[in-house]
């Protein structure tokens, strides 16, 4: 077996992750099951459909990560098409505006393209300089001015925060080489999904036993201050642990972990604001247990981005 | 028009077989994919399973994504034998669209207007359920105002109180109008949601009380899914 997968291609790192996420999961369901056995009916449901969702996730995940680079682009690609078609409705836009909404979700294709052909400067400049003067602009020609502060602030913006952001991942495929570093691409890939998967866990965990201080009691009364220190301290100490992914020294890991972790707890807290101004609770129903695409991917699209410029800043500019 | 002069030629009882495995790769594959995938409509559907036989299936109506949604969710063996009700008045003004309509939806086309026709439409319809087949119904009639749902028209009832032992299954179809509404041709991926309610038995019930009650399974349906997603008013959460 091991040697098939060797001659497959498979790199002995990512085989290490695979095999610890999917220890994860085969303990935690293990535990849910024991504990419905011993004391049925006190196991809350939310956690067994919680993770029931965490394994299909992980799956998806784990096959578009280790599949041809191809793959992983079209997967990420999805994933922003997703989120920017789970955001939309809820803006509750003007039936002019849909020729704009169109060509943000055509924005999508052509940046992951650019990603995938390694054609980065424009990468980095196509979504920040082109689209935020030109769709605006889209808006402001349809001739009706009412309300359009909304529109030009919100399409902008689900732009770089959900497809700009979520492509630098795309972007880790265009890293130059890193001598003795032999994970790739796609090990990078997964210590950042691991990293924010356990991240939102973690702080899930620590709030659920320990949290009793609110940090935003307006915008998301679940987030405590118990659960956010505990799940930021935790996700540095396995970003250290799992750096044999990276290229990084164990203080870089470190710091890399505790952006990460901090960065996906600001995007879900911006994803919280927004959807209490919009009055729902969840942004959607496609994966049971933890709501819309968006409420999953919140913290993920927040983390892309910086923890893409510290992997470059640290691997190569620092290296070289 | 007596019923036995209805014969099966009038609405092609007997689908050919390449129809058929063309309507099962059309909705249960392409269209379910786009659905699923593109468009990101959601199905909420009950627990119980999907009942057999001909059905009447009754759904709001606001876009030409309906019909295509509703077959989506019929089952493969039935595929051929559900047949979308659409006016003759728009679908069969042209060749082409009556040659779509018939083939490529399945449809069958009714006149919406007394005058000029040769058959009753209930008739018809009645003669089609006998034969076995399943029914997509619109009772508004018409796709109307986007997202508010106008009185059913009295066609359901008259076909279930003819039929009492075929259920009438209700169907509610949200947000669709946004991806396709009336008047446009392009479709923007906006989501949308399909909820498929429990069958309704009918046994010797009015012609309006059929009507009324299954208006009023869709609205309640409608009203639930509106509550569904509500943020919770807490005293943290007040604003």
């Amino acid at each position: 077996m091991n040697k098939l997968i060797q001659d497959w291609g498979m790199i002995a790192e990512i085989q290490w992750v695979i095999f610890i996420i999917l220890s994860i999961l085969v303990f935690s369901s293990t535990a849910w099951f024991i504990w419905n056995r011993l004391k049925p009916g006190n196991l809350p449901k939310e956690l067994q459909v919680r993770t029931r969702s965490w394994w299909v996730m992980c799956a998806c995940f784990i096959v578009t990560t280790v599949a041809h680079p191809l793959v992983t682009h079209l997967g990420l690609a999805f994933l922003s098409f997703a989120l920017l078609r789970e955001m939309y409705p809820l803006l509750k836009l003007d039936s002019r505006e849909r020729n704009v909404v169109m060509i943000c979700y055509a924005v999508i294709p052509v940046q992951y393209t650019l990603a995938y052909l390694g054609m980065t400067t424009l990468f980095l400049a196509f979504i920040p300089v082109f689209m935020f003067v030109l769709i605006p602009f889209m808006l402001v020609t349809r001739g009706e001015t009412e309300g359009i502060v909304r529109s030009i602030s919100l399409m902008p913006y689900s732009l770089v925060a959900w497809v700009y952001g979520m492509s630098h991942l795309a972007l880790l495929f265009q890293l130059p080489e890193i001598p003795g570093f032999k994970a790739g691409p796609q090990g990078l890939l997964l210590y950042l999904i691991f990293l924010v998967g356990i991240n939102d866990v973690l702080q899930f965990a620590w709030g659920k036993t320990l949290g009793q201080h609110a940090v935003l009691p307006r915008v998301s009364p679940n987030k405590t201050w118990e659960g956010l220190i505990g799940g930021v301290l935790s996700t540095t100490l396995i970003a250290v642990a799992l750096r044999f992914l990276t290229p990084l020294e164990p203080w870089q890991a470190a710091l890399t972990g505790f952006c990460v972790a901090v960065a996906g707890f600001m995007g879900d807290a911006i994803a919280s604001g927004i959807k209490r101004d919009i009055g729902i609770k969840n942004s959607g129903n496609a994966i049971p247990g933890h709501g819309g695409y968006l409420d999953r991917l919140d913290g993920f699209s927040a983390a892309a981005a910086p923890f893409f410029h510290l992997i470059y800043f640290f691997g190569v500019t620092a290296a070289s | 028009m007596p019923k036995d002069r209805i014969d099966s030629k009038l609405f092609q009882a007997h689908v050919p077989n390449g129809r058929r495995w063309l309507l099962w790769l059309l909705y249960k594959v392409f269209w379910r994919t786009v659905f699923g995938l593109v468009i990101g409509l959601r199905y909420v559907r009950n627990a119980k399973p999907h009942p057999d036989g001909p059905i009447i299936y009754i759904a709001n109506h606001n876009s030409h994504l309906d019909a295509m949604s509703l077959m989506t969710i019929v089952p493969s063996h039935r595929i051929h034998l559900t047949h979308s009700v659409a006016a003759q008045d728009f679908f069969g003004t042209s060749g082409f669209r009556k040659w779509s309509m018939q083939n490529l939806v399945n449809a069958v086309l009714i006149s919406r207007t007394k005058d000029g026709r040769d058959v009753d439409p209930i008739e018809l319809l009645d003669a089609m359920l006998n034969e076995g087949h399943s029914l997509i119904l619109f009772p508004e009639g018409t796709r109307g105002v986007p997202g508010l749902m106008a009185d059913f028209k009295r066609g359901v009832g008259h076909l279930a109180s003819r039929n009492p032992g075929v259920p009438v299954v209700p169907v509610y179809l949200d947000g669709l109008y946004r991806n396709l509404p009336k008047g446009r041709t392009m479709i923007v991926p906006f989501g949308g949601t399909l909820v498929m309610g429990d069958a309704l038995h009918f046994e010797g019930e009015s012609i309006n009380e059929i009507t009324e009650i299954t208006q009023k399974a869709i609205e309640k349906m409608a009203y639930e899914l509106e509550r569904e997603n509500q943020l919770p008013r807490s005293k943290n959460a007040s604003r």
